[in-house]
């Protein structure tokens, strides 16, 4: 299955033009399969840890949304302790006019931004609700004990 | 002994030798005459070696047996032969008959109408000698030639009975006791009782039974007691033969071997036999053998016709309704009786059907004509077996030579044919060629003997000699008398003394126009022809020619009443007084029944090639249809102008069936005798019974033609219906035609394949655009041709979509094949197998109401771009300004030189964007409409890519149309916008898209071309429409439905001459034919026909006389579709119809197992 033109544009743009704090890079036995790093950003708990992720563009991609999960353990209340990511454009909000750098982007909004209202890891969601300052404290620690 | 040299002096029916044998040495007495060696052997062996011996060559091996017993030889002595032997004749052809003697007392055969006085009073005259003739003199003593000479049959002396040839039965049998009967070497009479009643046969089994016993008892007693019985026999049954004496009594009977053949002959009074005793015992006893000689004589009788009586019209309906009537039932008897007859006295044919001759030549050629039939076989069965691409290649190699093979005598002489100037109110110039044909079909038409000179015996005839008659002593031998030959058809029994020339008897013939193909891929060679029309092959301008330069003869003129080809008045007809003008005045008038697409061009051309006001022309279709007579009548007198009607086959099938119903008036287009008429595309009538043939059938003309490019579309059959519009006998008479041609064909005789020969080298004129003039140039030059298959893929929802109605057509099939129901739902597997040819075109082609919307657009969706600028800034000044609406402003605005954009799906230039009317936002055609269907799959609401504005819908889209910016164009086309945005209103399909990029890039290449589009299938016609005028090329259209003006319109349209593109879409079955479209160089052919002749049929509308160009044909192909299993088939049946040697094309079966077969290609795995 030779690879669509799409993936191989997107994937000389990501090397070429990177996003700030985002690293991908394809496998080079499956191309399909990227290896993401994000920055924490600034300002937020996550800073100066560099998080690990990894990316898989389905068969139907453009038309079906990536795969994306964290390798490193985050204490966010979007991210459950699989890594996996509750983020819209990630399921029924896919365009296919999003791409992989726009996801990443995302996800990188996602960390600055936690919303335990939509939690995925329901403890950390209600930690952050009944105490947003303590969570965020672990969510440092973490950071740097993990992320770095 | 030089025996085993010897012919057989007497000839045994067949089964009774074999009873001889193995009775050992008894069975050597009879055969004992060969010790007159010594004289005989001398005259006789230089003949054996030429002779027509073969037939002679079983009895021998009787005589090397029976040869070893010295003493059964012995006998012999008394037993009559030795006379017989004594007289040889020089005529190796004669020999075996002639070796027999007969002391013969002729005994008149009975005839039934006999009484026994007169038989016995006949008898007992000794010598043969009956009849006073003019022959009478040599024949009856015994001089060998006392034949009749040619000439008799045709004069009208009396035709003496014949010698023909001599039979030995052996086992005849006795069925009194008795002494005083009869004595060796005594006269016998040979009785048949009256047919009055019928008796049972009532010992056929027992006398056979006691034949063995009989011969040993060899009694004596029973010569001298007559026992006559009569037995009364009935004519199919009782086949009783007597054997009386000279006195009239009744002794014995032949053997039922011999007897129904005997008994037919006699009772059919065609032939007398004179019988002599040759061996018995001096005492007869019930059931004794009896050894008797018969020494045949034809009668004149039998060299009439028998079916001469008979109204063919009788005939020729008992024959079609399939039902042997009495007389068919008498004619099959005849000839069976008659070919027994000539198989026991071993007359073989000299020439003609059945005659294996010597001459290398000949037999080489059948040899290969019976290579033919039996690789033919080889051929289908490796295509059954699926192994296509050699199975191709055999096919190739054979149809070239088959296709020579049946040609070869129809060509023969061509190229040295002569040639003929047309009448100077011709005014075009003739190629060699087509004076070669204005010659060979004025010489038709005037009656002269056909230009090639065809002397060829009637195909169904064989030639025979008559034997000399033994000569009785002292007699000398007439070395120098000619042999008498006569004529025999073994497939009818009629017995001619003439020569039967494969003649013609119509005024007319066929062209026919071949066009050997070598390019195209699949269809490759063959068979079809072309007729072409003006800027063909000049057909028209021949026809014009032929017009123009034979008019009516005086011989027209002089017969009053239609010559043998008028047809039977129907019997609502008989009544009804002629029309006086049909009494008065000779036909004049030509009539010309063309397709009504080639109507115009026909008056066209014919006003073209003539001197003004020399040939009147008159289309008779449509509305004005009442004019014939006054068009035919009115200013005759005044007016030397030919008279040419030109008129469609669908005109002249309704008028018939106008006629045929009771009460009203016969049409007049049947009442008038024409002097000519010319069936264009003559194939239209192939099937006999078609409204359409029996509406040529009926008309009524001097001369007669047939235009066509396949005579033979795919079965010989197709042949028949020319025949018969041609009046050409005997092939116009069915039966004939069938049992003749068809039959033995797939019999796989060769000798079907000759006949078609035969009849085609009188009637046919063949001419193929490859074929080389009298200067060995070709006589026609045409562009190369280069034909491209484009193989495509479907898209995944026309796969789905094709696939769903394959699998179930394909399990309709499996069950129906599996309860061997496949014939009796033919035509609901065809509906499949049509649904299924729909659905590679496009998915709505089969697809329900609900998903008609692609079909519904009318207009091209276009819309116009200020008009949605002019609609937005509205919208913005109504809400004060959305971006949103600016931006759109601003897509719109930018839209003519906006530099290609990125499609934000596939990140790649848009090569078709298509605009999201909400939002304005971009993607691709193809990537939107797929981003569409994945959330119409998921049952998601479909949002902008972009911006998530949604829902959108599919029809919505806007698909932004840029025109190429071209320089030399931009000038003309300054007054159109440069960006257009069209409505996403039409579904397109893979072979649509397909067509639209061929024809874009053509553009590119070539701004003015010309394309001919071809698809049988009006429906997709109607989309190629739709599509083609979204993408705005000038088109034409071209089918069945319209009428002729349209249609003309359409082509004029199309050949104008203008500085832009133009496509004309034809419906394959509309203009296929005829049609001149030299003016284009580009076909594309949208699916594929089953016969790949009426593609190429199609194709040659452009590549043709005319075409300056090379001519590119593409052909679009679904992968892995029902479209290649076609193309598989579509080999098979080049195969066939090329020579149509097929064993297996059932004549008129729809279901035939070739039908069958070619079904399971279609459902079969791959």
């Amino acid at each position: 299955m030779s690879l669509p033109k799409r993936i191989i544009k997107e994937t000389e743009r990501l090397v070429a033009d990177p996003a700030p704090g985002i690293t991908a890079l394809p496998h080079e036995d499956n191309l399909r399969y990227f290896d993401v790093t994000i920055e924490g950003p600034g300002g937020s708990p996550f800073q100066h840890g560099i998080f690990k992720l990894e990316l898989f563009l389905p068969e139907e991609y453009p038309m079906a949304p990536p795969k994306v999960r964290f390798l490193t353990k985050i204490y966010h209340p979007n991210i459950d302790k699989l890594g996996r990511i509750c983020l819209d454009i990630l399921k029924d909000k896919w365009s296919p006019a999003l791409q992989i750098r726009t996801v990443l982007l995302s996800i990188q909004a996602l960390l600055s931004a936690p919303n335990p209202d939509d939690p995925l890891a329901t403890d950390v969601a209600k930690h952050y609700k009944e105490n947003e300052a303590d969570a965020q404290r672990v969510s440092q620690e973490w950071t740097q004990k993990y992320a770095n | 002994m030089s025996l085993s040299r010897t012919r057989p002096c007497l000839t045994l029916t067949q089964p009774t030798m074999d009873d001889e044998l193995s009775d050992g040495p008894p069975s050597g007495l009879f055969f004992a005459g060969s010790d007159d060696e010594d004289e005989d052997v001398a005259m006789e062996r230089p003949e054996s070696p030429t002779g027509p011996t073969s037939g002679a060559s079983s009895p021998p091996s009787l005589f090397i047996q029976d040869s070893d017993d010295d003493e059964p030889m012995e006998p012999i002595e008394h037993s009559p032969l030795p006379h017989k032997r004594k007289i040889i004749i020089p005529d190796d052809v004669l020999d075996e008959a002639l070796e027999l003697p007969s002391a013969g007392p002729s005994s008149r055969h009975s005839s039934s109408s006999r009484t026994l006085d007169e038989v016995s009073k006949k008898s007992a005259s000794p010598t043969p000698k009956s009849k006073p003739s003019k022959k009478s003199d040599s024949r009856p003593p015994a001089k060998k030639r006392r034949i009749s000479p040619p000439a008799a049959s045709s004069t009208p002396l009396p035709f003496p009975p014949t010698y023909l040839g001599e039979i030995l039965i052996p086992n005849a049998w006795s069925n009194v006791s008795g002494k005083g009967y009869i004595k060796c070497n005594d006269p016998i009479q040979i009785h048949r009782d009256e047919q009055v009643e019928s008796k049972p046969g009532p010992s056929k089994s027992a006398a056979n039974g006691k034949k063995g016993d009989g011969k040993k008892q060899m009694s004596l007693t029973a010569m001298l007691k007559p026992l006559p019985s009569k037995a009364k026999k009935k004519v199919k049954t009782d086949s009783i033969v007597r054997i009386l004496n000279s006195r009239g009594t009744e002794f014995g009977r032949l053997p039922t071997d011999v007897s129904w053949w005997v008994a037919k002959l006699l009772d059919l009074g065609i032939v007398e036999f004179r019988g002599t005793m040759t061996d018995c015992p001096d005492k007869l006893t019930t059931g004794v053998s009896l050894f008797v000689t018969l020494q045949v004589y034809i009668l004149a009788s039998a060299f009439k016709s028998p079916t001469l009586n008979q109204t063919d019209d009788t005939r020729n309906t008992m024959f079609n309704e399939g039902q042997e009537t009495l007389d068919e039932k008498t004619l099959r008897e005849r000839k069976e009786s008659v070919l027994k007859l000539f198989e026991v006295i071993e007359l073989k044919p000299q020439a003609g059907a059945n005659f294996r001759g010597p001459q290398a030549e000949e037999k080489v050629h059948e040899e290969a004509l019976k290579r033919l039939a039996k690789r033919k076989v080889k051929t289908v069965t490796e295509i059954v077996g699926d192994n296509e691409e050699i199975e191709v290649d055999d096919a190739e190699d054979l149809s070239k030579n088959e296709i020579d093979t049946i040609y070869k005598r129809a060509q023969h002489n061509d190229r040295t044919m002569g040639l003929m100037e047309p009448a100077d109110t011709f005014t075009l110039t003739l190629r060699g060629y087509q004076k070669q044909a204005l010659l060979w079909m004025h010489s038709l038409e005037s009656g002269k003997m056909d230009a090639r000179e065809a002397t060829s015996m009637h195909p169904l005839w064989s030639q025979y000699f008559f034997p000399e008659k033994p000569v009785m002593d002292g007699n000398a031998i007439d070395l120098t008398a000619d042999d008498k030959p006569f004529y025999m058809n073994p497939y009818s029994g009629e017995m001619s003394l003439d020569f039967p020339k494969a003649e013609r008897k119509c005024k007319g013939g066929i062209l026919a126009y071949f066009f050997l193909y070598d390019v195209l891929v699949h269809t490759n060679l063959a068979f079809h022809a072309l007729s072409s029309a003006e800027m063909g092959m000049g057909k028209t301008i021949m026809l014009s020619a032929l017009i123009h330069t034979s008019p009516p003869s005086e011989e027209d003129a002089d017969s009053t009443a239609a010559p043998g080809k008028s047809r039977q008045l129907k019997l609502n007809n008989a009544f009804r007084p002629a029309p006086q003008r049909k009494t008065k005045k000779s036909p004049s008038a030509t009539l010309i029944v063309a397709p009504t697409s080639l109507l115009a061009q026909w008056s066209e051309e014919l006003q073209r090639s003539s001197k003004p006001g020399t040939v009147k022309t008159l289309v008779w279709h449509g509305q004005n249809r009442l004019d014939l007579e006054a068009a035919i009548e009115d200013d005759r007198d005044d007016d030397k102008s030919i008279k040419v009607i030109i008129t469609s086959y669908g005109v002249l099938a309704s008028e018939h069936a106008k006629s045929e119903k009771a009460g009203s008036s016969r049409s007049l287009v049947f009442e008038i005798e024409w002097l000519r008429v010319v069936l264009d595309e003559a194939h239209s009538c192939k099937s006999r019974s078609s409204k359409t043939a029996k509406a040529v059938y009926a008309l009524q003309a001097r001369r007669r033609w047939a235009v066509t490019g396949t005579p033979i579309v795919n079965k010989l059959e197709d042949l028949y219906s020319l025949l018969k519009f041609l009046d050409f006998r005997p092939w116009s008479d069915f039966a004939f035609f069938r049992s003749f041609i068809t039959l033995p064909f797939l019999a796989r005789d060769p000798k079907a394949i000759e006949i078609v020969q035969v009849i085609l080298e009188s009637i046919l004129l063949r001419r193929e655009k490859n074929m080389r003039d009298t200067d060995g140039n070709k006589i026609v030059e045409l562009p190369t041709k280069e034909v491209v298959v484009e193989n495509l893929e479907f898209s995944p929802l026309e796969r789905k979509i094709y696939d769903q109605i394959y699998i179930s057509a394909k399990r309709d099939f499996e069950r129906l094949n599996a309860k061997g129901l496949v014939s009796r739902n033919y035509t609901h597997i065809l509906a499949m197998l049509m649904r299924l040819r729909r659905a590679v075109l496009h998915p709505s082609l089969v697809l329900t109401a609900d998903d008609e919307r692609a079909l519904s657009s009318d207009g091209d969706g276009a819309v116009d771009v200020n008009d949605m600028i002019r609609r937005f800034a509205e919208a913005e000044s109504a809400s004060e300004g959305s971006s949103k609406n600016t931006f759109a402003e601003d897509v719109l605005a930018n839209l003519a030189d906006a530099e290609a954009e990125e499609c934000p799906i596939c990140l790649d230039v848009m090569e078709t964007p298509m605009i999201i009317p909400g939002c304005m936002h971009q993607c691709c055609k193809d990537c939107i409409l797929a981003h569409l269907a994945t959330c119409e799959e998921r049952h998601e609401e479909s949002r902008c890519p972009t911006c998530s504005q949604g829902p959108i819908i599919a029809s919505d889209l806007l698909e932004v149309v840029r025109r190429k910016k071209n320089p030399e164009i931009s000038s003309s086309q300054a007054s159109q916008p440069e960006v257009t945005l069209r409505r996403n209103d039409f579904m397109s399909s893979t072979k649509l898209q397909a067509l639209v990029k061929n024809l874009h890039r053509l553009r590119d290449q070539d701004p003015c071309f010309r394309a001919v589009v071809f698809s049988q299938f009006t429906s997709f016609l109607d989309l190629i429409e739709v599509v083609l005028k979204r993408e705005r090329f000038e088109q034409y259209r071209f089918d069945g439905s319209m009428d002729i003006k349209k249609k003309n319109a359409a082509v004029n349209g199309f050949r104008e001459p203008s500085r832009k593109p133009k496509v004309l879409i034809i419906s394959l079955k509309a203009g296929g034919v005829g049609l001149n479209l030299t003016t284009a160089n580009h076909v594309f052919m949208m699916d594929c026909w089953w016969n790949a002749a009426t593609e190429n049929q199609a194709i040659d509308r452009v590549h043709r006389i005319g075409q300056d160009k090379t001519v590119y044909v593409k052909h679009f192909i679904i992968a892995n579709t029902i479209e290649g299993r076609i193309l598989q088939i579509q080999k098979r049946k080049t195969a066939i119809v090329k020579e149509a040697f097929r064993g297996t094309q059932a004549p008129g079966a729809s279901t035939d197992p070739e039908s069958i077969e070619n079904l399971k290609i279609m459902f079969g795995d791959d």
